[in-house]
């Protein structure tokens, strides 16, 4: 090759790449990217639908191109989205994500309130409590919008509790349990001790309200807070603020007495089976689905890992004091501060929340915070769960949800939580029972005020 | 002409001088050249991160927000922070536990292969080595279903032996690190092979001169094999004094799995969380620093100390 023509060539390819970098030279489309794993939409059928979603979206669109990335497992996810925002590479919108996930990520999300004043995006459709427990503390910013409702609720067998000869739990607060001797008694923990008890059994067919039940040999527990987290369990027995307003963390008295509960039903009436039982071939890691549980409770989202057999159904979760706390998880999409584009963003999570919402929503198992989409969900529901008879009991339970939520952000987030879990370990696992109770709970709310004055 | 000649000589001599140097220069070149994979892997991938994490020691660095210049403050917080001193009770019991055995075991296992009463060699040999080339996580999730406390295996055989309450392997505080050492053991096999080898390497006329002279096995282990091997045990020692202040893998499956315990809290596993959970980087940096610093002290106290175990036959 010559050497002129060397110099044409290379003179027309810079050309061609200053001309590519002028604006507006290409109509290009603003690049959207959407990170998918801080909570659900990993598994195969949810991938499914959202790539499906989001080829709608790009087929609708000629200014914005909707890229989704969708994490390995919700175990890597915050890995890959730590890594890519340290990297400057942060995606633009990231969901379903409930509380937890976010507060990991806290002071990473783009305040929404400007962008709904300048497109008028109707608040109205959405319950205003559902609204409002997405500001921010200090109730200046609104960091997300309401999609999916995760209330909580309990699950029990119908089998064994047929073979028990009891009555199933109530599904509406202020209704009292029948007793297999007829006598009322309130829906109430001391009530799930009670019947959990005789729905805890051993391989010799004794049940724990008799003096020969051997907890070693059981083969059925009555009860458990089914993949919970210690602040959860807390909230069942009414919710609080992990820090007050002077920065002082507390262990409330109500979440004390919930421990002592929590220790008891393992330790003393082993209605609840320990970790070590949980992780048996007994209970398979998913205890209520294993057949062997008789309640478990926990929110909607469990409906993911719930097989049609044994057939199950839902009830109210049990009151403490006469009032039901019963814990919700919400899920939604954020915007990452860092967006180029927020307008557009916006645009994508709009439609998320709208046009979308039915279809993601069914596929991640959620209750939609939309009311005009509840009665579609709960339809979907049913045909999936023909067992279930009690699904009035979804909507009802959004009623009983304690505030502040039990996962609520607090200085030093991530390391106070996983405090928390330490001290759920430690009483649910070997030597749980020798442990000085009281003494463990100052310890734990000593250790956390250390952690959050670690960041103060 | 005589001058001629001379002026022909030296240009001669400076041509091959020339060509010399030329291809000196050519075999440095691409010395550097097949080098420069490796060299380039190590610059970009280990010397910087690690000249970036020392800075970042001294930094608030988090995720999302420029680090900010804040001293020795990760250091002063690196020894008031009560789960370091934790993380590091718990590694240094465990280490004291794993190290004799992971030291011990492959020795009598290599022992036992190098016999030449030993029928069956190979088959022992791949049998002992095979746990080493399986996959660790899923090692550990078998381990895991083996020592349940309720329905393990190992429980089980321990009731029929008239155990009635075995312990719980891995929920419990006491028995989570003896559990560890149990699923360590099934990693000895790379160990066992290189002390094997240097087994076979031990001339046999020593073995013979010292049976001729009244030596019976014990003494001829203690006072042939084990002297003729020590460099390979040196070897094993460096790279298991280092691996355990790496421990990682066996807790972070655990204590994912069976929730978190502060007993699988190790050293390594702290840092990570502090980097990567709790998005307290200049501190993690701080602790991965400090957590280099332990190592390197503890190989150079092996090392010294070999100066009076170790006998090198080739004199050093």
């Amino acid at each position: 090759m010559s050497r002129k023509l060397s110099l044409i060539l290379t003179l027309g390819v810079v050309a061609a790449m200053l001309l590519g970098a002028l604006p507006g030279a290409a109509q290009e489309r603003v690049k959207i990217t959407w990170f998918v794993g801080l909570g659900t939409g990993t598994n195969e059928q949810q991938i499914e639908v959202q790539n499906r979603i989001v080829e709608e979206f790009n087929a609708s669109q000629d200014k914005i191109e909707l890229v989704i990335n969708i994490a390995a497992s919700n175990q890597t996810a915050p890995d890959i989205l730590s890594t890519l925002i340290a990297s400057g590479d942060a995606p633009d919108i990231v969901g379903p994500v409930g509380f937890s996930g976010s507060n990991a990520f806290a002071g990473q999300w783009l305040d929404l309130a400007p962008l709904i004043e300048a497109t008028g995006y109707d608040l109205g459709q959405f319950p205003e409590n559902l609204v409002e427990s997405y500001r921010s503390l200090d109730g200046e910013q609104l960091l997300g919008l309401p999609f999916a409702v995760f209330p909580g609720v309990l699950y029990y067998n119908v089998g064994l509790f047929d073979e028990a000869g009891l009555n199933y739990p109530p599904t509406e607060a202020g209704v009292p349990y029948v007793m297999p001797d007829g006598t009322e008694v309130p829906w109430d923990y001391n009530t799930v001790v009670e019947i959990g008890k005789i729905l805890t059994v051993d391989s010799n067919g004794y049940d724990a309200t008799m003096p020969e039940f051997d907890p070693t040999k059981t083969i059925q527990f009555g009860f458990i807070h089914q993949w919970d987290t210690l602040r959860s369990d807390f909230h069942t027995f009414g919710a609080n603020y992990v820090v007050d307003a002077e920065g002082k963390v507390h262990i409330w008295d109500n979440w004390r007495e919930e421990a002592r509960w929590l220790w008891d039903a393992v330790w003393v009436h082993h209605i609840h089976p320990s970790d070590s039982w949980i992780s048996s071939d007994l209970l398979l890691g998913n205890a209520f689905n294993s057949g062997n549980v008789a309640m478990a409770r926990s929110m909607l989202w469990y409906t993911c890992c719930l097989s049609d057999a044994p057939a199950w159904d839902l009830a109210v979760q049990p009151a403490y004091n006469g009032t039901i706390y019963a814990p919700i998880d919400m899920d939604t999409f954020r915007i990452h501060k860092d967006t180029k584009h927020p307008e557009e963003a916006f645009t994508v999570l709009t439609y998320l929340l709208g046009d979308a919402a039915l279809e993601l929503l069914t596929v991640y198992g959620g209750y939609p915070a939309r009311p005009e989409l509840q009665d579609a969900a709960i339809q979907a529901k049913a045909e999936a769960y023909p067992s279930v008879q009690n699904w009035d009991v979804v909507a009802r339970s959004i009623e009983y949800a304690p505030v502040p939520h039990h996962e609520e952000w607090y200085p030093n987030f991530n390391k106070g939580q996983t405090r928390f879990q330490d001290f759920l370990t430690l009483l649910r696992s070997d030597g749980g029972g020798e442990i000085d109770l009281e003494a463990e709970l100052d310890r734990l709310e000593a250790d956390l005020q250390a952690i959050v004055d670690e960041v103060q | 002409m005589t001058e001629q000649v001379a002026t022909l000589g030296e240009s001669a001599s400076v041509k091959r001088t020339r060509r010399t140097r030329t291809l000196e220069q050519q075999q440095r070149l691409w010395g550097w050249i097949f080098l420069s994979p490796w060299l380039i892997g190590f610059l970009v991938f280990t010397l910087f991160p690690m000249a970036a994490s020392l800075y970042l020691s001294f930094t608030d660095f988090t995720i999302g927000q420029p680090p900010n210049w804040v001293g020795l403050k990760n250091w002063e917080n690196l020894f008031k922070d009560p789960v370091t001193y934790n993380s590091l009770r718990v590694t240094f019991r465990f280490a004291i536990i794993m190290l004799p055995v992971a030291i011990l075991v492959p020795l009598g296992l290599a022992s036992l292969l190098n016999s030449k009463y030993l029928a069956g060699k190979r088959v022992f040999r791949a049998l002992f080595y095979m746990p080493y080339i399986i996959p660790a996580i899923s090692g550990i999730f078998i381990w895991q279903s083996f020592l349940n406390g309720q329905t393990g295996l190992l429980n089980r055989l321990l009731r029929l032996a008239g155990i009635a309450d075995p312990p719980d392997w891995l929920f419990s505080p006491t028995w989570i690190h003896p559990a560890m050492v149990l699923i360590g053991l099934w990693g000895v096999g790379n160990a066992m092979l290189t002390m094997l080898a240097g087994m076979q390497g031990v001339p046999t006329e020593y073995y013979e001169a010292a049976t001729v002279d009244g030596a019976g096995p014990l003494m001829r282990f203690r006072h042939i094999t084990l002297p003729m091997i020590s460099p390979v045990i040196l070897y094993n020692l460096v790279l298991t004094v280092i691996g355990l202040m790496q421990y990682f893998v066996v807790p972070w499956v655990l204590s994912n799995t069976t929730r978190s315990n502060p007993e699988t809290n190790f050293i390594n596993l702290h840092l990570y969380r502090e980097g990567f959970q709790f998005f307290h980087m200049g501190y993690a940096s701080a602790l991965a620093w400090f957590l280099f610093i332990i190592g390197l002290i503890l190989t150079l106290i092996v090392l010294y100390s070999s100066r009076r175990w170790v006998y090198y036959s080739s004199g050093e």
